[in-house]
């Protein structure tokens, strides 16, 4: 251990040691509760600072992480995500009785797995990096401890949760036993000097790990655990949930990706990646249709752009990788911005968020509708929001790599899912209140977290260039 | 003065920023909403005829340009630019915008603030569409339209609002999605000949994209079809242009008159400023299939019209028979028939937005729009019906009015390429006169038989003063043609090449 490696990580040791902070502070200072909040967001702002202005030394601790501009990038969208989900998890708790130090200090480990899983530069890191994440979550999705569908929510998530964990870790076996080496690029280099075609071990690695991502991306066929888990899970762990642990997925994925270039190595790569991504978009978006709920249509809606994100994970190369990063960033407000708002418009947690109830609510409650409204547009990937430019990446990337039918799909299954988007935006505007009114509270601290991803939303959308330029800094890193 | 060098961002911006600044006042701040957002788009029309104080005729390409860096890397910018073509469609727009607001002054009571936003929101993506030279800032202004329009239908619409305000996005979706995958599929070609990434409209144009075999391998003819299509649905051209009628009916009066005054002039626009010049091969072969769904659009639209009952429907039909015109004119190729459709896209504004302006007054009076409700108005509004009359006329082409020396180019510009259509086409003329002029009968000429429309008033002042500016642009382009071909000659000499 040297100063290098420990500076590198300053900002996931700064966290690990508020999370454990606020664990010890709700035992002993519980009237301290109600600023927990503010001191899980202070302490991702301090993190995000930290990386910002500490050392970018590439890799670090022997090789087992690496912490580069890619890495900055996917932290800088994690802590953010970590801000927005602290500051609506205030009056989201308070209103159920749930203010516990436990929630933000799992909350703050989970971010830590997230980092680490991002920068992880050997497989048995992307496995630590992927249990710290999933475990913290697990408790999370189930912190409702008295309701139902919360617990419900935390079993399913555990359970499929393991089951990917184990094909991961099987996965990983494997290629250890092909390689006999855990650091990716020490693999790459085994990989190249022997021919793939000769070594089945390494195409089973390959392809149990892919499962395991797909599970945590809840990519078809592994999605089936999406929907329930959104649905029962508290809105914002939901929120957190929806973003952090996909994004950190797929940047693990690209750095394998790029190290180990399977594409280049199976000509059956490119089919599979492309028909999970496709069948991703098709399902989520036609299955979203059918959606009452409106935490269960996201869900599906996530599974469609994961497939969208995916995309540019198929057509591999800079342009897809910053499209990627792109996306993952945009998906980021978007979504956050989208369950910030459900989490406000909801009376009783045990009932289902339904899309009906939003009726009228565009005239009567306007910023936090239009906030919604602008979600909705940006998934749906209208102009000129930042959903718009990231697709718009995305499908370029297909099309210059020649796979322009991967855009025209694309496309199709975007204009499939405008359809229940909309749908939102006019029971919002369109609808006329019920007879008896919901009473929806609009707390100040929803409203900022929803102001604020409504001005990235619009922002990133007409000046994308500075959000691309990081995104380009970082890819530039991978693809050296 | 105003520095040229932001003319057209300031043209394109002030609608939309006064309608971000708006969403900030009170809700109930209804009158200073009305005058502000009118005061914004007289600003606006000035702004537009400054511009056209300072446009050569003389010069072909883009004038009072605009360019500035947006994505660098992937070769995109925010270009604007100004020909002849552009410029007349863009004073249209700012003529209309004020009208707009003048006419639902009194008609629009409820959600103001949202109606006026959506409105000037509308105005800047419009604007935008017609003076952008960058093909990816085409695109943005293009579906930045969408949501305003899905807004103004869906909110301030008629009965089946909803219905015709979801059928009105998924068209114009369907067709502008796949445009897009061909906007990035240009660049790509560009790229591969010239080691350059750019969405720049200039640049596009050098880019020659290869011919290939048949269709699906020909990628000039999927482009083409890409592009086509998004603007096929957006004039509408037959069979397309199911979306048309519901959402011009459904659409408060303000939202139709904007819609077909402008929105549908996009479609063909595009077809003029992409299609023609970036795919010239394709364009010459799907010329037949053109020709002939216009014709088809021009005498189904008319028969379709003759038989409506509702007057509002009957204007949207004789929509899709006066949008068949302007696809011949443009598909017939040559520059008099270029220049007849790029002028009846100015008649159709003008005239369809009176008509619509007008049906407005008597459903604001009578909240009906069947035309057996009324019968006899003629000596109860004789002001009303001079007004109607005036716009009639102009839109069945008589000569003297605007809408005559349109269809007149329009069918003398194809008549030595293409007789068959051009006579076909023709009974279209006769057929406008039959179903307007039968209309007329039977709304102002017929006995007063209905007790309700003995009482009904006449014209106000605010009514007649929308509709005055329309009657003087009218009558102007019917004596006088030659001041706003003039403007455009040379841009479309340069665009097909005559």
């Amino acid at each position: 251990m040297n100063p290098t490696d420990l500076a590198a990580v300053a900002p996931e040791l700064l966290l690990v040691v508020m999370g454990a902070v606020l664990v010890l502070a709700d035992a002993f200072v519980p009237a301290l509760r109600p600023r927990f909040g503010a001191v899980a967001g202070a302490s991702a702002v301090a993190a995000a600072i930290l990386r910002w202005t500490g050392p970018l030394p590439g890799a670090v601790w022997s090789g087992a992480l690496v912490v580069d501009p890619l890495a900055r990038f996917v932290d800088s969208y994690i802590l953010a995500a970590v801000v927005l989900v602290a500051v609506i998890a205030g009056p989201y708790l308070a209103r159920t009785a749930a203010s516990y130090g436990e929630f933000y200090g799992l909350l703050l480990f989970s971010a830590v797995g997230a980092m680490v899983l991002a920068k992880a530069d050997s497989l048995l890191v992307v496995f630590i990096g992927l249990e710290l994440l999933s475990i913290s979550l697990y408790v999370l999705n189930a912190f409702h401890r008295d309701s139902g569908v919360s617990l419900e929510a935390g079993w399913k998530y555990l359970v499929v949760g393991a089951f990917a964990s184990a094909l991961l870790l099987f996965g990983i076996a494997l290629l250890y036993g092909a390689t006999g080496t855990f650091s990716l690029a020490a693999t790459a280099r085994v990989v190249a000097e022997r021919p793939l075609a000769g070594n089945p071990l390494v195409l089973a690695g390959l392809a149990l790990a892919l499962a395991g991502f797909g599970f945590k991306l809840a990519l078809v066929p592994f999605h089936a655990w999406a929907p329930d888990v959104y649905q029962g899970s508290p809105t914002p762990v939901t929120a957190f949930l929806s973003v952090v642990p996909k994004g950190a997925m797929l940047v693990t994925l690209a750095r394998v990706v790029a190290a180990l270039a399977p594409q280049a190595l199976t000509p059956k790569w490119l089919p599979l990646l492309a028909t999970i991504a496709v069948a991703s978009q098709v399902l989520g978006n036609l299955v979203a249709i059918a959606q009452r709920d409106v935490k269960r249509m996201l869900a599906y809606s996530g599974i469609a752009h994961m497939g969208y994100a995916l995309v540019g994970v198929v057509a591999f190369g800079f342009d897809g990788l910053v499209g990627v990063l792109v996306y993952l960033a945009a998906y980021t407000v978007m979504n956050i911005a989208a369950f910030a708002v459900v989490s406000a418009f909801s009376e009783s947690e045990d009932e289902p968020h339904l899309i009906t109830d939003l009726a009228g609510q565009g005239w009567r409650r306007p910023f936090l509708s239009f906030t919604l409204a602008l979600a909705m547009f940006s998934l749906a990937g209208i102009p000129p929001t930042v959903g718009f430019v990231a697709k718009f990446l995305v499908f370029r990337a297909a099309v210059n790599q020649g796979l322009a039918w991967l855009a025209v799909v694309g496309v199709l299954a975007s204009f499939v899912s405008v359809f229940f988007y909309v749908r939102v935006v006019y029971y919002l505007y369109m609808k006329p209140l019920p007879q008896r009114a919901p009473a929806y509270l609009e707390p100040w601290p929803v409203r900022v977290a929803a102001g604020a991803c409504a001005l990235a939303i619009v922002g990133l959308g007409i000046f994308p260039s500075w959000l691309l330029n990081a995104a380009e800094t970082a890819a530039k890193t991978l693809l050296r | 003065m105003m520095p040229t060098d932001f003319l057209l961002s300031a043209i394109v911006l002030t609608p939309g920023v006064v309608g971000l600044l708006l969403l900030a006042t009170p809700r109930e701040a209804a009158r200073l909403q009305r005058w502000v957002s009118l005061l914004a788009s007289l600003l606006t029309l000035v702004l537009a005829a400054v511009a056209w104080s300072r446009f050569d005729p003389a010069n072909a390409s883009f004038q009072l340009v605009e360019a500035r860096t947006w994505l660098p890397s992937v070769g995109i910018g925010y270009r604007l630019g100004m020909d002849g073509i552009s410029l007349v469609l863009v004073l249209l727009t700012a003529l209309l915008q004020p009208i707009v607001f003048i006419s639902s002054w009194r008609s629009i009571h409820d959600k103001v603030k949202g109606y006026v936003v959506a409105m000037l929101l509308l105005e800047t993506g419009v604007l935008g569409a017609f003076l952008a030279t960058d093909l990816f800032l085409f695109y943005v202004f293009w579906e930045l339209m969408l949501v305003p329009m899905y807004f103004i239908i869906g909110v301030w619409g008629g009965e089946r609002r909803i219905y015709a305000a979801v059928k009105f996005v998924l068209f114009t979706l369907a067709g502008s999605l796949l445009m897009l995958v061909a906007i990035i599929y240009l660049s790509f070609v560009f790229h591969a000949q010239t080691g350059t990434w750019s969405f720049a409209y200039e640049d596009m144009l050098r880019a020659a994209v290869p011919m290939g075999q048949g269709f699906w391998h020909s990628p000039q003819m999927l482009l083409f079809a890409a592009f086509a299509l998004a603007f096929a649905i957006k004039v509408p051209v037959f069979p397309l242009h199911t979306w048309l009628p519901d959402a011009h009916t459904e659409a408060p009066t303000g939202g139709s008159i904007i819609l077909a005054g402008v929105l549908l002039k996009l479609g063909t626009y595009g077809l003029l400023r992409f299609n023609r010049p970036l795919f010239p091969e394709a364009w010459h072969r799907a010329t037949p299939l053109f020709l002939t769904l216009a014709v088809i659009g021009i005498v189904y639209g008319a028969l379709v019209a003759w038989a409506q009952k509702d007057m509002k429907k009957l204007v949207a039909y004789s929509s899709v028979t006066h949008m068949g015109f302007i696809v011949l004119g443009l598909f017939a190729g040559t520059v008099t028939s270029t220049q007849g459709a790029l002028l009846q896209m100015v008649n159709h504004g003008l005239s369809t937005g009176a008509l619509f302006l007008l049906v407005g007054v008597v459903y604001d009076r009578r909240h009906t729009r069947m035309i057996e409700d009324f019968g006899g108005l003629a000596a109860v509004m004789p002001l009303y019906t001079g007004a109607f009359l005036i716009a009639t006329l102009s839109s069945i082409g008589l000569p003297g009015l605007n809408g005559f020396v349109g269809e007149f180019l329009i069918l003398t510009g194809a008549f030595p390429r293409h007789p068959a259509f051009v006579a076909v086409a023709a009974t279209g003329v006769v057929l406008g006169a039959v179903y307007m002029l039968s209309l007329v009968r039977r709304v102002f000429w017929n006995p007063l038989a209905i007790e309700a429309n003995r009482s009904l008033p006449d014209l106000t002042w605010r009514e007649a003063l929308a509709f005055a500016p329309l009657a003087f642009f009218m009558v102007w382009i019917g004596v006088h043609p030659g001041t706003f071909l003039s403007l455009s000659e040379t841009a479309v000499r340069r665009l097909i090449g005559g």
